[in-house]
């Protein structure tokens, strides 16, 4: 599945919405400035994904995308390990930073993923008209490239061999806060999202 | 514990999903989840190969990427431990991976099961022993594999313990 350059930049457009929407909830809940970066598209060899996501812990928190579009993809809330107290102890109203991590925590990484995820989806859905959800949330903590392997593989009647990852970053200086907000579409979603932007922008729509 | 090579030659060979390598240098697989990292190691040659194995099996007609399912990765590294010298007797096998790591998606996510089954089954009609095992369960899991050090395998799992298989 080849992403032209024209392409590519439609889908940054479409993710700079949606991460721009889950910025400014991020921003409300940790009542702080976020910083988000440009969104990287990537067409990438499934051999060579352990380049993009390594080994290292990190909370991520996991939603199929349902609605008006082929379902099948997911999207994904990773928050690497060094954060995922700070944040949480900015949620929870709590100070230290060597706790261990309890039930609360885990609900409160479920929330702000539902919220964040929530709020992407609503950006990207309203700029294409349609409507798109998420599923309910899972959580894991492990690695995240052994997290986004088992997703591949489970798409299984599809046996591919390349994926588009899109990531983009967002970051409170303030707490010393890092998180990314990932999309992998499967193929069929991609390839309606791609013709739906192409309707939008095409003159005369 | 020194999880790099550490002999200071060849930098080690992290091998991707549906790649393979063979040799006697150090390799790896990183954050192995519901994928297995397949090991044929020979005793006697101190030689081994390592394959990032995703799916039971591959599809009818298709030749490409034979380390991805465990149909085909089994016997192609046996061949090609066979053609590097190795006496069939030497080999074993060593398995890691096959985690079930979502529990919400249970239904269609627990392919770590079914690659570890299909594994198994491959092994045991090419009548190789399986010798080293550390599958299942619902952690992600990083592995080096050491071919001169007598197959030694350490395995990092994503709850932060360490084992040797």
């Amino acid at each position: 599945m080849p992403i032209t350059a024209s392409q590519a930049d439609a889908l940054r457009e479409l993710g700079n919405i949606g991460a721009a929407h889950a910025a400014t909830t991020l921003s409300t809940m940790l009542m702080s400035n976020i910083e988000m970066d440009v969104p990287e598209i990537s067409l990438v060899d499934i051999s060579r994904i352990h380049e993009y996501v390594g080994d290292d812990l990190a909370a991520l928190v996991l939603f199929q995308v349902m609605g008006e579009v082929t379902s099948g993809g997911y999207l994904l809330l990773y928050i690497p390990k060094r954060s995922i107290v700070r944040l949480t102890n900015v949620m929870l109203g709590m100070t230290d930073p060597d706790r261990d991590l309890t039930e609360m925590d885990h609900s409160a990484l479920l929330e702000i993923g539902n919220i964040m995820v929530s709020a992407f989806l609503d950006g990207t859905a309203g700029l294409l008209n349609i409507v798109m959800l998420p599923s309910p949330p899972s959580l894991v903590i492990d690695m995240p490239h052994a997290a986004i392997e088992t997703i591949l593989a489970a798409q299984e009647h599809s046996d591919i061999n390349e994926v588009v990852i899109f990531r983009t970053e967002l970051k409170s200086d303030e707490h010393a806060i890092s998180s990314s907000i990932f999309l992998l579409p499967n193929e069929p979603m991609l390839n309606e999202i791609l013709s739906m932007l192409e309707t939008l922008i095409s003159p005369g729509s | 514990m020194d999880l790099q090579g550490g002999e200071g030659e060849s930098p080690t060979v992290i091998v991707g999903i549906g790649e393979y390598c063979v040799g006697n240098g150090v390799m790896s697989c990183i954050g192995l989840g519901s994928c297995i990292g397949l090991i044929l190691h020979s005793s006697d040659r101190q030689v081994g190969s390592l394959a990032h194995v995703m799916l039971p099996a591959i599809n009818p007609g298709k030749q490409e990427r034979p380390g991805k399912y465990a149909d085909t990765a089994v016997p192609l590294l046996l061949k090609e431990m066979i053609a590097k010298g190795c006496r069939r007797s030497s080999i074993v096998v060593k398995i890691a991976g096959g985690a079930s790591m979502f529990k919400n998606f249970a239904g269609t996510l627990n392919i770590g099961e079914r690659n570890v089954e299909a594994i198994r089954e491959v092994c045991t009609g090419l009548n190789l022993s399986i010798v080293g095992d550390d599958t299942g369960g619902v952690v992600g899991r990083t592995i080096f594999y050491y071919p001169k050090q007598q197959g030694k395998i350490v395995v990092r799992r994503g709850d932060g313990t360490i084992v040797e298989i």
